[in-house]
C-alpha cells in the first residue's frame, strides 16, 4: 500500500487525507499544462503515480533548480527527510536530541518518510479502474484460501495413504467421499478463479482429485526436429495423463473415461482407440454396452476410420462367444443391420460402413436373412446410383455359399450359380437401367451377372439394342453410351466385325468423347481379332 | 504437351513457388487446431509434403537432417513406426518412414541409429504382420486386414530388400481374391471396387511381379470410365471427381499400359483449376480448402501426365523415378 503522505486537496481523492506541503510539485505540474489543479487519477497506474510523487516531495523541483531555490520550510523538510531515510545505524549517529528534533519535524510536517519506487509496471493491470483493481485483489484472496484449504486436502490425502493417524483423534485418516466431492467444487472454484486472475488455464484433470495420484507425462521432443508436435491446452493435458497410465498400463474406469474425453476431442487418435480396446478386454467390460457407446459416436464422426478398426476388433472378441447360439447371432446381425441402416442414411456410400456391412455378412453367415437383401433393394430404389449398394447385392448373391464353388473369382463364370437367381438378377438389372439409362452401376452389375452365370451377351441384345435408334443414320440417338459398348461387343462376340466398328466410332465421334483413346484402342483389338 | 494444353489461360498454370512454399509452411502451424488433430498423420504428411516438393523439383526445400531426426524419433523397440513419438506403431507410418529415408538416402542412417539392427528390425516388424495362412497384413499387432497394409508391405520390404522376408505367393492370393465383378479391387474379399484400392492391388502385383493375373481391359475399361465432365476422375461410379484420384486411377491405368485411355488436357485443366492461386497447395475440386493430401496426389498426377517441368514419379511406389532407381538399381 502506499505511504499515507498527505497530498493536496483534490476533489474525489477522498481516499487520501489531505496535505498541506505540496506547493513546489503543483508549480512544476501549472508550468506543463495550464493552470489547474492537477488531474484526478482514474486507473492505479495513474494514482500510483500520483503516490510516487506525493512520496519524493520537493524532488522534481529540487533536481530541476536545486535546493537552494525551495522556500525555507521546505528546504529544511528536505534535510529532515534525508535524515529520516537514512538507515538506522547511521541516523543513530545523531545525538538523541538532534534525533528527537528530527522526527518531530517530520511528524509535524506529515513528511513521507519512504519513497515509492518510480515507474512501477502493473502491466495490463495498470489501465484498470480502482474498482476493478480491488475487486481482483478480492478474488486473489479468496483464491488464497481456497489454495490453502487445497493443500490440507492434499496432505490429509498423501496421510491417507501413508497409513497416518489424526493427530488430535488419534484416529486413522480416511478421506469421505464428500471430502473428494467437496475438494473437486473447490478445484473448479480455483480453475476458475486462476483463469480470470492470470489467464491461466488448469487442466480439467488437474482439477480432477481421482487423477491427483497420476504424474502427467508431457511431450518430449527431439531437438530441432521438423514437424514437432504442439499441443494446444485442454487436448494436451488429456494426452499427457494418457501416456502416463499407458506407462502403467492400467485398465480402470478412470481410463475408460479419459479414452472418452480424447476421442470426443480427436476422434483420428489412432493409439487412444487400441488403449480403450485393450481396457475393454482387460476389465472383461461388455461388448455390446461399447458397441451401444460405439454407435453414438460413430453417427457422429461418420468419416472416421479408427471408428471402424475398433468395431472389427470388438466384433472379432465377441464372436467367439455367441458364436453357438443361433439365436444370438441372428439378434446381433439384426441389431448391427439396423445400426448400418441408420448410418447409411447420413452417408450412403461410406465406404467404411460398406466393407464392414460385408465382413459382418461373412463372419455371421447372415448370406440367407431376407431382411439383407430387402434392405438393399430399399436403398437401390431410394437411390438406383448408389454404386455400392450394387456391388454389396453382388457379393450378397454370387458370394453366399449356397450359389457359389469356393475359389471361383468374382470376374469367373460359376457353375454353382442357380440359374434361377441369374435370371432373377438379368431382370432386375435391366428394370433398373430403365429408370436411368446412363447410370453404369446396373450395366456393371449385368455384365458382372452374365459372366458369372456363363451366359453370351448376345443374351440381353434385344434389350441393349432398345436404347439405340438408327445408329450411323441422320437421326442417330443413343440413350445410354453404355448400351452402345455393351452392343460392341455383342457384335464382336457374335462376329460381326463392321457393326462393333461403327458402335465403337460413334462412340469416340460423338456418344462419350472423353474416351476417344479408349475407343480407338477397341477398335484395333477388333482388327487383330 | 498438347496445344490444348498451352492453350491455356495463364491463371492454369502450375504454380510451383507457391506450392513449394505452402508445403514449407505445414510444418510452422503448430498453433492451428488441425495440426495436433493432424498428429496421427504427422510421419504419412511428412512424406506427402516432402514427395510433391521432389516431383516439384525442390527436394532440399525441408532440411534433410532434421527430417531424418524426426523420422527416427518416431520408431519403437520393435522396428516399427509411430505416426509421431509416442503414438503406437503402425504398418502405414513405417512404410511412409521408410519411403521418406529412401527419398533422402538415409538407409545407412537407418541402420545406424536405428533401433535393434537397422533395417532388418524394420524388416522383421513388417513380416511379423503377415498371416501366414491368408496372406494378408494387418496394419497394426491388433490385426485389422486390407489390401493397403499389403500394398505397404510389400513396398517397404521390397525398397529395403527384405521381400523374402514375407510369403509373396500367399499375399497375391489374397489379392486376387479381392477383384469384382467389374474388374476392379476392393479392401477385402467382396469389398465395393475403389480407385485407391485398385492402385494399392495392382502397385503389390508390380511388386511380387504378378500382373499377369490383372483382367487389363476389364479393369482399363473400369478405370477410364472414371473421368467425367470437367475432365476429373472420382473413385468410384456415380461420385464426384476429385483431385487425388488424378493418382490412384492413373498410376493404376500406367501401371497396365493404359493412361492414354483418358483424356489428358482436360484432366490437366481440372487439376490446375483446384490450385490455390493466393496461397498455394491443391484441394479436391475447385474452390474447396487445400490439403498437402490433394496437393501431392494432384502433383504426381500431373507429372505422370507429363506436365512440363515436373520429375517423374514412379506409377509403383509413388516416389521420384530417380529414387527408386537408386535404391532398386
Amino acid at each position: 500500500m502506499p505511504p499515507k503522505g498527505k497530498a493536496a486537496n483534490k476533489p474525489k481523492a477522498n481516499e487520501r487525507e489531505c496535505s498541506p506541503k505540496q506547493q513546489p510539485q503543483q508549480q512544476q505540474q501549472q508550468t506543463s499544462s495550464s493552470p489547474a489543479p492537477a488531474p484526478t487519477p482514474t486507473t492505479i497506474a495513474e494514482r500510483s503515480a500520483l503516490f510516487t510523487d506525493e512520496s519524493r516531495p520537493f524532488e522534481s523541483a529540487r533536481r530541476k533548480s536545486g535546493i537552494a531555490s525551495l522556500p525555507r520550510d521546505a528546504q529544511a523538510a528536505c534535510i529532515a527527510l534525508r535524515f529520516a531515510r537514512l538507515p538506522a545505524p547511521a541516523r543513530n549517529r545523531l545525538p538523541p536530541k538532534s534525533q528527537r528534533e528530527l522526527w518531530r519535524h517530520v511528524n509535524d510536517a506529515s513528511l513521507p518518510i519512504r519513497a515509492l519506487k518510480r515507474n512501477y509496471d502493473y502491466g495490463a493491470a495498470g489501465g484498470w479502474s480502482f474498482e476493478r483493481y480491488a475487486d481482483w485483489a478480492a478474488k486473489r484472496t479468496v483464491l488464497t484460501c481456497l489454495e490453502g484449504a487445497s493443500r490440507v486436502f492434499r496432505e490429509k490425502r498423501e496421510s491417507e495413504k501413508r497409513g497416518g493417524s489424526d493427530p488430535v483423534t488419534g484416529e486413522r485418516v480416511v478421506l469421505t467421499q464428500g471430502e473428494i466431492d467437496e475438494e473437486r467444487g473447490r478445484r473448479r472454484e480455483m480453475a476458475a478463479l486462476r483463469k480470470e486472475l492470470y489467464g491461466v488455464v488448469t487442466g480439467r484433470l488437474e482439477a480432477d482429485p481421482e487423477w491427483d495420484d497420476v504424474v502427467p507425462i508431457p511431450q518430449e521432443e527431439p531437438e530441432g526436429a521438423l514437424a514437432t508436435i504442439s499441443y494446444l491446452g485442454e487436448y494436451a493435458e488429456a494426452i499427457s495423463y494418457l501416456r502416463a497410465v499407458m506407462v502403467k498400463k492400467e485398465y480402470s474406469p478412470r481410463c475408460l473415461k479419459l479414452t472418452e474425453t480424447i476421442i470426443e476431442m480427436n476422434p483420428a487418435h489412432y493409439t487412444v482407440w487400441l488403449y480403450r480396446a485393450a481396457n475393454i478386454f482387460a476389465m472383461k467390460l461388455s461388448i455390446p454396452d461399447e458397441i451401444q457407446w460405439l454407435n453414438e459416436v460413430s453417427l457422429e464422426h461418420l468419416k472416421n476410420y479408427q471408428i471402424w478398426h475398433h468395431r472389427h476388433l470388438l466384433i472379432d472378441n465377441y464372436y467367439p462367444t455367441i458364436a453357438d447360439d443361433a439365436e444370438a447371432v441372428a439378434a446381433f446381425g439384426a441389431s448391427e443391420r439396423q445400426f448400418l441402416q441408420q448410418i447409411l442414411a447420413e452417408d450412403t456410400k461410406n465406404y467404411h460402413v460398406w466393407s464392414y456391412r460385408s465382413y459382418l455378412i461373412e463372419k455371421f453367415g447372415l448370406w440367407d436373412v431376407p431382411e439383407e437383401l430387402t434392405s438393399i433393394e430399399t436403398m437401390i430404389d431410394e437411390d438406383v446410383r448408389n454404386n455400392s449398394a450394387w456391388s454389396h447385392r453382388f457379393f450378397l448373391i454370387f458370394s453366399n455359399p449356397a450359389n457359389s464353388t469356393p475359389g471361383v473369382a468374382a470376374t469367373e463364370h460359376d457353375p454353382a450359380a442357380p440359374a434361377a437367381v441369374v435370371d432373377r438378377e438379368v431382370e432386375y438389372a435391366k428394370e433398373k437401367i430403365a429408370l436411368a439409362p446412363q447410370n453404369q452401376s446396373p450395366w456393371n452389375y449385368l455384365r458382372g451377372v452374365l459372366v458369372k452365370g456363363g451366359r453370351k451377351l448376345g443374351s440381353v441384345e434385344d434389350f441393349v439394342q432398345g436404347f439405340i435408334t438408327g445408329l450411323g443414320s441422320d437421326g442417330e440417338d443413343v440413350k445410354s453410351s453404355h448400351a452402345l459398348d455393351l452392343l460392341a461387343e455383342i457384335y464382336a462376340e457374335k462376329g460381326d466385325k463392321k457393326q462393333a466398328e461403327l458402335c465403337l466410332r460413334r462412340l469416340a465421334e460423338k456418344w462419350d468423347r472423353i474416351r476417344a483413346g479408349y475407343w480407338e484402342w477397341r477398335k484395333k483389338c477388333l482388327e487383330t481379332a | 504437351m498438347s496445344e490444348n494444353a498451352a492453350n491455356l489461360p495463364e491463371e492454369l498454370q502450375l504454380i510451383t513457388e507457391a506450392h513449394v512454399k505452402y508445403i514449407q509452411s505445414l510444418d510452422t502451424r503448430k498453433d492451428d487446431y488441425e495440426y495436433w488433430l493432424t498428429e496421427h498423420l504427422r510421419l504419412n504428411g511428412l512424406y506427402w509434403g516432402l514427395t510433391a516438393l521432389h516431383i516439384l523439383g525442390h527436394p532440399g526445400a525441408l532440411p534433410r537432417d532434421e527430417t531424418i531426426d524426426f523420422v527416427l524419433s518416431c520408431q519403437h523397440e520393435n522396428g516399427g513406426f509411430g505416426a509421431a513419438p509416442g503414438h503406437d506403431a503402425h504398418m502405414l507410418s513405417t512404410v511412409s518412414a521408410v519411403q521418406i529415408l529412401a527419398m533422402v538416402d538415409a538407409f545407412d542412417e537407418l541402420q545406424a541409429r536405428g533401433k535393434g539392427n537397422g533395417r532388418a528390425q524394420v524388416g522383421s516388424y513388417i513380416a511379423d504382420l503377415q498371416n501366414r495362412q491368408t496372406g494378408t497384413f494387418a496394419g497394426d499387432e491388433w490385426g485389422e486386414h486390407d489390401t493397403r497394409f499389403l500394398y505397404g508391405a510389400l513396398n517397404a520390404l521390397s525398397l529395403l530388400g527384405l521381400l523374402h522376408l514375407v510369403d509373396v505367393d500367399k499375399a497375391v492370393e489374397h489379392i486376387a481374391a479381392c477383384a469384382n465383378f467389374d474388374g476392379g479391387y476392393g479392401s477385402g474379399p467382396g469389398a465395393e471396387s475403389h480407385a485407391a484400392q485398385i492402385f494399392t492391388c495392382v502397385a503389390a502385383l508390380s511388386i511380387a511381379g504378378r500382373k499377369d493375373l490383372i483382367d487389363i481391359d476389364r479393369l482399363g475399361r473400369w478405370l477410364s470410365e472414371r473421368q467425367v465432365g470437367r475432365g476429373g476422375l472420382n473413385g468410384r461410379p456415380e461420385k464426384k471427381e476429385d483431385s487425388c484420384y488424378s493418382w490412384w486411377v492413373l498410376s493404376s491405368l500406367e501401371m497396365i499400359g493404359k493412361t492414354h485411355w483418358i483424356d489428358r488436357d482436360s484432366l490437366v485443366a481440372f487439376i490446375l483449376s483446384c490450385q490455390d492461386l493466393q496461397g498455394g497447395g491443391i484441394a479436391d475440386r475447385p474452390g474447396d480448402m487445400v490439403d498437402v493430401w490433394h496437393t501431392v496426389f494432384s502433383i504426381t498426377g500431373l507429372s505422370l501426365l507429363g506436365y512440363p517441368g515436373l520429375q517423374p514419379v514412379d506409377a509403383v511406389y509413388c516416389l521420384p523415378k530417380s529414387t527408386v532407381q537408386r535404391v532398386l538399381g
